[in-house]
């Protein structure tokens, strides 16, 4: 796990990112917006500037004397325009100009005059291609001054203040945006980190949970609502935990006892056989014995680990669709003879198919079986009925005999357990048959269960039917 | 039968090589896989039973290096209980193989049916003192008497008839007779075989069916 630490991202920091990328953006978005519009309202006002100064030398051009006036004293037009970025040029057409006015020594635009019966408007100036990057507008328009004839005006004027206003503006968008973001990715940075600050307590607590305090559960005190369902998830898993934990323990401490007894008997008779010198028959007898005690083991032995395999998939890749009738058959024939002898007669009947490993089933339905005649009543039928249904197939193993009490029902499938205690440590049964039957119907994804009542005691299996595909 | 056990523990080798000369065999006991592999290379044997964990030069190694020069019939035994164990013997060319702990009269079994070549034609009739066993008709008679027999009783009786003087264990008459391939805890087969002596060997004074003790059964006109 710790190896791929390095580029797992970290939550807070992702988090921060997007608080500040979000302010970032919808800020300059904002700013963008505004900026348009102080752009378009500035771009109005230096057009109406223009279009009001053609308009003013319209009127003031139609008298003689000024045109004398410009003649005599060009200066005082050029102060009258103030400032280098305005360009003024007044002429009559293919003569020289009567008056240029342009301190900034601006390229002269060319461009068609208004004519004289058009009222100018805003959309009468001409916004040229920019100059060093400051934009420049310009009108011409022709203008009637009465004695001199037609004249041509052109009025021009580099934006450079316009420009830096909006650069300021610019620049200060950006600032701000950019302010507003380290501060709310620092604001989340801190939020998020204290937002989890519970998970980090949940973590200790975690870690602090051992094999010795598996009983001990995370605590949802303080906790938020969020983290509310990881947590009894958790702790449910802690359940489930601690109770196969304790199951596993119980197995363990149960084998060993299982052990005991035929370990027991192999020590003690070959001890005291060894005593003093016997007969053959004696030493036969004591052998065959040993092999006896040495089998039961070794069935312990492939019980136990035939449990402890885990593997489901190399089972179910050994399914094979199976006759439900000539299993059944196959189970009768089986214990027809173990049957005979309890004074029991089997009941085969069934119909339909298997989908199942051959081995496993057949491990299964002969572990019910050999149960079903060992608690039998003579003079009573063993019933083993298939029936098939929609989406699989359901196998009885009926006897009648004793009823088990209820409290015994859900626990039969463990293993070890035995409903008497002190009855049935008989060198055929070591307490695994059932479990065994669990594990299979759990390899199979299939169920099991057991009722009895009026004498009548009925496992019962059910295997999945085969599906598309498999 | 000439038989060569490769196995490295002394106790399960002294066993495999008393076990087997007993039984009339010629064996021949190598204590690791150097040795098992030069013996096995050097001498023509008819089968090798070769134990898979050793040390140095294991089962497995064994095997792929005698496959490349010679096919002789190869069962391994293993401890491991895997099935990915079993394939791998099995892919290198291994004819069979038993997990420990494992019964001696089913590796004697496992063995004879290893160095049985060709398919072995099924008798028809098969004569044992006055047993008449009609293989097609299913019919049994003894001594002149018919005798009537259930499906497995008849099976059993079969296979005793075709292994006459072999020891058969629980397990593989279990396998043979209901193709029950794993070890039960029921006492079916010692069931199954008294009920069968009940029909053909408590009339008559001849006893054919015999108790091993510790082991199983056989079926032989000697006692």
């Amino acid at each position: 796990m710790s190896i791929r630490t390095g580029w797992r991202h970290s939550l807070t920091l992702r988090l921060a990112l997007v608080f500040a990328l979000l302010a970032f953006v919808s800020l300059t978005a904002l700013g963008v917006a505004l900026y348009r519009d102080l752009e378009r309202e500035l771009i109005r006002r230096d057009d109406a500037a223009l279009v009001t100064r053609i308009d003013q030398l319209r009127t003031f051009l139609n008298d003689s004397n000024t045109m004398e006036l410009i003649r005599s004293k060009p200066a005082l037009f050029q102060n009258m325009l103030g400032n280098r970025e305005a360009l003024l040029t007044i002429g009559t057409p293919g003569e020289p100009p009567l008056l240029v006015v342009n301190p900034g020594n601006l390229q002269m635009p060319d461009l068609p005059p208004t004519p004289l019966d058009h009222p100018l408007n805003l959309s009468d100036v001409q916004h040229l291609p920019t100059f060093n990057g400051v934009p420049f507008s310009a009108l011409a328009a022709t203008i009637d001054s009465g004695d001199q004839g037609k004249l041509q005006v052109l009025a021009a004027r580099l934006m450079t203040e316009r420009t830096a206003v909006l650069a300021s503006y610019r620049l200060n968008v950006y600032l701000f945006a950019s302010v507003a973001a380290i501060l709310l990715a620092l604001s989340g940075y801190v939020l998020v980190h204290r937002g989890l600050l519970p998970v980090r307590r949940l973590a200790r607590h975690a870690r602090g949970i051992d094999v010795g305090n598996l009983n001990e559960r995370l605590d949802s005190q303080g906790a938020p609502r969020e983290l509310l369902p990881m947590i009894d998830a958790f702790n449910a898993m802690l359940d489930r935990l601690g109770k196969g934990f304790v199951q596993l323990g119980q197995v363990s401490t149960d084998m060993a006892h299982e052990l005991r007894t035929p370990i027991n008997n192999l020590l003690g008779e070959t001890q005291v056989a060894l005593q003093q010198n016997r007969s053959i028959e004696a030493y036969q007898q004591l052998l065959a014995s040993n092999v006896e005690e040495l089998e039961r083991l070794a069935r312990m032995l492939d019980n136990m680990l035939f449990l402890a395999r885990t593997d489901p998939s190399s089972a179910l890749s050994q399914r094979q669709e199976l006759d439900a009738a000539e299993e059944m058959e196959r189970m009768a024939d089986y214990f027809e003879g173990l049957a005979a002898d309890a004074g029991m007669h089997i009941e085969a009947r069934g119909s339909g198919s298997i989908w199942a490993e051959p081995m496993l089933l057949r491990r299964a339905m002969a572990n019910l079986c050999s149960n079903a005649i060992k608690y039998g009543a003579p003079d009573t039928p063993l019933q083993i009925l298939a029936t098939p249904s929609a989406d699989g197939i359901r196998l009885q193993v009926r006897n009648h005999g004793q009823t088990i009490p209820a409290e015994h029902l859900p626990r039969l499938f463990e293993r070890f357990y035995r409903v008497d205690q002190s009855r049935e440590r008989s060198t055929q049964s070591n307490g695994l048959g059932l479990s065994i039957v669990a594990t299979i119907m759990q390899l199979h994804n299939g169920a099991y269960s057991v009722s009895s009542a009026d004498g009548v005691t009925c496992f019962e299996l059910f295997f999945p039917g085969r599906r598309q595909g498999e | 039968m000439n038989i060569l056990v490769v196995e490295d523990e002394p106790k399960a080798g002294n066993y495999l090589l008393n076990g087997l000369q007993e039984l009339g065999y010629t064996v021949s006991l190598a204590r690791d896989g150097a040795d098992g592999l030069h013996l096995a290379l050097e001498h023509d044997f008819d089968v090798i039973v070769l134990d898979v964990m050793m040390p140095k030069i294991d089962g497995w190694e064994v095997l792929r290096r005698l496959r490349k020069q010679a096919d002789t019939p190869v069962l391994f035994l293993t401890a491991r209980d895997d099935i990915a164990d079993r394939v791998k013997g099995l892919e290198l060319g291994a004819d069979d193989y038993l997990i420990k702990p494992f019964s001696f009269a089913e590796l004697v079994a496992r063995l004879r049916t290893l160095t049985r070549r060709g398919p072995t034609r099924e008798e028809e009739q098969l004569q044992v003192e006055d047993l008449q066993i009609d293989v097609l008709k299913r019919r049994v008679t003894r001594a002149g008497t018919r005798i009537t027999l259930t499906n497995k009783e008849f099976a059993l009786l079969h296979l005793f008839a075709t292994h006459q003087g072999e020891v058969l264990s629980r397990s593989m008459i279990a396998s043979r007779v209901w193709d029950m391939n794993f070890d039960s805890d029921t006492n079916v087969v010692d069931v199954a075989v008294r009920r069968l002596r009940l029909k053909i060997d408590d009339p008559f004074t001849l006893k054919l069916i015999h108790s091993v003790r510790g082991i199983g059964y056989r079926f032989d006109t000697q006692p």
